[in-house]
């Protein structure tokens, strides 16, 4: 039995509650299984992980296995990685090149674009399997932006640009910062939590926990010479110091602050991101180089997919529910292509100063979602999560709430029907008419 | 093939194993300043990729690539109470095993060896398994150490989720 009502968006009192049975409730998982995973966009991987014809990767996309892989041809697929004979993997290598997959099991074939090629005693079949089955399913529809791919396991989900919405020039701004694109990093950061999936949406867009839970951070960069997220004192293409939160439909949304000085950077790191900057200005115009460069942000784009875009990194992550209190998380690193090796060992000595789960912040960010977890044992007689902040702003900072409203408000109207109206508008830093001539 | 007579011995695997157990030991209780003072001042701490275990840290979605001064940090941190997956420390005890002299010279001992680490905390009790690869270099009666690399046996960091500790 679960409670009706998950969310209490109280705007006379400016108070937003979330229900803590969403946290714990298997109903609840079930529910999110079937009308959010199933109906939206979820994201598979970047085309710079399978730059060549045959290159594949398996992962797991919304508790599917799959196997996104360029054909011969060169063309992207998402194949749903089980045998149309009795459904065991057809390829169990992480990544790698192959024309065709062949199930170990019976021997049965597949071309990498999906065709069933060979079974072994076809002669044995009245009906060929090969014109009865045709070949590996993919998901209803698969779709890319920028060289993002997504699925979207339900054929009538509105169409991928529609879904991500104005949330899309995010995406650009990661996707612009170098005229020959951007690409994924080898590595994989591959690891658990002990927590409901939803409080990683949270943390991934919070900027209210920074100062606590990151302390140790701010403070070690302090003493290298830098200065802290949302400590800075310019105003950057109307973003001011504190920042602000800001909200998408289909419940996007995006914390941004202006970014700081890039710790312990040589001269030549410098350089190369001057250049880098200058280039774009000359591609897009100042405005959109000085949002692009200007500006550090983090992006959630419904319902796990995390753009995180700093002035030391760019981390990809996206994670997906065990059960309730148990999420599989990954996260990788993306680099602006064309780049000197130096510029890559500075990014990612950076960047794993703070992420993964060796750094020195993520750890301690998994502490504090393992222990709200731990709380919502006591959901019986504490039962509401409160997630108010700013709300009533005119513009919300950083380091208020509205990004976590604006997520939970589509949850809500995903997971109940009630529609939620919104609180503000949208807000893009930068002009986007000039960047969309 | 040059004969064993060719190549001089410069230290035996005990010595290294006392070395190696000595750092485990520190590691383990949280003596981490003296820990620090095994190391270098050129040294890099290193822990590859699940998915990348044989690509260089340095230029790969790693785990841990730090050299001196995010080495330093990083025993900074843990002391304080706000480093708060560790806080308080989790209590770690680790096996070193199979321990192999590679190659030895005046200026550098190659070590293999493996490891196994246990961490409780707060009624999580997670196991750590993997290869240590060192470059040592003596320092009077014992050594130094210029690079300490930890390749994890794991597929992904599940069911520990972290590696918060000094691995």
């Amino acid at each position: 039995m679960t409670a009706e009502q998950f969310i209490i968006d109280d705007r006379e009192n400016s108070l937003f509650r979330v229900n803590r049975e969403a946290f714990t409730s298997e109903d609840v998982l079930q529910r999110e299984r079937k009308e959010i995973f199933d109906k939206t966009w979820l994201y598979v991987g970047h085309e710079s992980e399978i730059p060549g014809k045959n290159d594949f990767q398996t992962r797991d996309v919304g508790g599917r296995p799959v196997i996104f892989n360029r054909d011969r041809h060169g063309d992207v697929r998402v194949l749903l990685n089980t045998c149309l004979h009795r459904g065991s993997s057809v390829c169990r290598h992480s990544s790698g090149n192959a024309k065709i997959f062949t199930c170990f099991y019976h021997g049965w074939a597949y071309r990498n674009s999906g065709e069933l090629v060979n079974v072994p005693g076809n002669e044995d079949y009245k009906s060929e399997p090969a014109a009865v089955y045709k070949g590996l399913q993919s998901p209803a529809q698969v779709d890319s932006y920028r060289g993002l791919y997504f699925v979207n396991f339900d054929p009538d989900a509105p169409d991928l640009l529609t879904y991500l919405g104005d949330a899309r020039y995010f995406i650009d701004l990661a996707a612009d910062q170098s005229p020959e694109g951007v690409a994924i990093l080898e590595g994989t950061h591959k690891y658990s939590l002990k927590a409901n999936w939803k409080l990683l949406v949270e943390n991934s867009i919070d900027g209210y926990h920074a100062k606590s839970v990151h302390h140790t951070y701010f403070e070690m960069m302090m003493e290298l010479g830098a200065t802290p997220p949302m400590l800075g004192k310019e105003t950057v293409n109307g973003v001011a110091p504190a920042g602000m939160g800001t909200e998408f439909p289909n419940g996007h949304a995006t914390l941004m602050y202006p970014a700081n000085g890039l710790p312990l950077a040589t001269d030549s790191v410098k350089q190369t991101l001057a250049g880098l900057r200058s280039q774009a200005e000359q591609s897009f115009g100042e405005n959109y180089a000085n949002a692009m460069f200007g500006l550090a942000r983090n992006s959630v784009f419904f319902p796990s997919l995390i753009l995180i875009d700093l002035s030391f990194g760019l981390t990809l992550r996206t994670f997906h529910p065990v059960s309730p209190s148990e999420t599989l998380v990954t996260g990788w690193q993306i680099i602006p292509k064309g780049v000197d090796e130096e510029f890559v060992r500075y990014r990612i000595n950076n960047a794993l100063t703070f992420w993964g789960p060796a750094g020195l912040a993520t750890p301690d960010d998994v502490e504090a979602l393992e222990q709200a977890q731990k709380g919502f044992g006591a959901r019986g007689e504490v039962g509401w999560s409160d997630v108010s902040k700013g709300m009533g702003k005119p513009v919300p900072a950083a380091n208020d709430e509205l990004q976590m409203r604006s997520w939970w408000r589509e949850w809500n109207r995903r997971i109940t029907g009630q529609q939620l109206p919104t609180e503000g508008t949208s807000f893009v830093p930068f002009d986007k008419q000039a960047a969309d001539a | 093939m040059t004969s064993v007579s060719e190549t001089p011995t410069i230290t035996t695997r005990n010595a290294v194993e006392e070395f190696l157990f000595h750092e485990a030991g520190l590691i383990d209780e949280w003596r981490l300043e003296e820990w620090l003072d095994l190391f270098t001042l050129d040294c890099t701490y290193e822990v590859p990729a699940t998915d990348r275990p044989d690509a260089d840290p340095g230029l790969t979605w790693s785990l841990i690539h730090d050299g001196r001064t995010m080495l330093e940090q990083r025993v900074i941190r843990l002391k304080k109470p706000e480093a708060h997956a560790e806080f308080p420390h989790s209590q770690t005890i680790r096996i070193v095993g199979n321990v192999r002299i590679l190659t030895q010279n005046n200026e550098s001992i190659s070590v293999t060896a493996n490891f196994i680490i246990n961490r409780a905390k707060a009624g999580k009790f997670d196991t750590y398994v993997g290869r240590y690869d060192y470059d040592l270099t003596p320092h009077g009666s014992s050594f130094l150490i210029r690079r300490k690399r930890a390749v994890l046996a794991h597929d992904m960091l599940d069911p520990q989720g972290k590696i918060s500790f000094i691995i």
